[in-house]
């Protein structure tokens, strides 16, 4: 098991939260939507890789 | 399987997704999911061993292994159905929820049509074929 996973994606969201109220403070309202939604994708990115394995693994033990 | 651990996982993404709720919402949702999923792989890497066990077990007692088969696989239907039906719960969409349940009940039961057929031949040939 690699909790590390959990761990990336924590950090992941603290430092576009960081991020996002940087650029909001210096009136960037664009710049930080757009930094929020990179974060979110890279994130789900990686969430699309695990759920697929869990997928992938559910299919062969019940041979769905 | 090691059940400490996974508490801690449980708990530790717990803290972690209510740590980010308040400056991050999407992304205290994906660090949920991900420990379950986490978790879940986990357990069913361990279920492995067990589905050959099973197996065995049934083609000692000489049942047809069609039955196994369909019986696994919807074991396999309410897994996927509940995992995802609880996500949405989480994300708060219920609604989504309520039909994805309902598409996991459907599908259990069209897997399963086949074991009410193979009953209803069964009840036929006892009766001589007069209901």
């Amino acid at each position: 098991m690699d909790v590390d996973m959990i761990f990336k994606i924590a950090a992941i969201g603290i430092i576009v939260a960081i991020l996002n109220q940087l650029l909001v403070r210096s009136g960037r309202e664009e710049q930080a939507m757009l930094t929020t939604l990179a974060g979110l994708i890279v994130v789900l990115s990686m969430l699309v890789t695990q759920i697929s394995a869990l997928f992938g693994t559910i299919k062969s033990l019940f041979g769905l | 399987m090691n059940i400490v651990a996974i508490s801690f996982i449980g708990i530790l993404t717990a803290t972690i997704s209510l740590t980010l709720k308040k400056y991050n919402g999407e992304i205290s949702f994906v660090v949920a999911v991900i420990g379950s999923v986490l978790i879940f792989l986990s357990v069913l890497l361990n279920l492995n061993s067990i589905s050959d066990t099973v197996n065995s077990i049934f083609s000692t007692a000489n049942i047809n292994s069609t039955y196994i088969a369909i019986l696994l696989k919807a074991m396999g239907i309410c897994f996927l159905t509940e995992f995802a039906c609880d996500c949405c719960i989480d994300a708060g969409q219920k609604a989504l929820a309520n039909n994805i349940s309902l598409a996991g009940k459907i599908l259990v039961l069209v897997t399963a049509i086949p074991l009410y057929q193979e009953v209803l031949n069964t009840v036929l040939s006892l009766t001589g074929g007069a209901v």
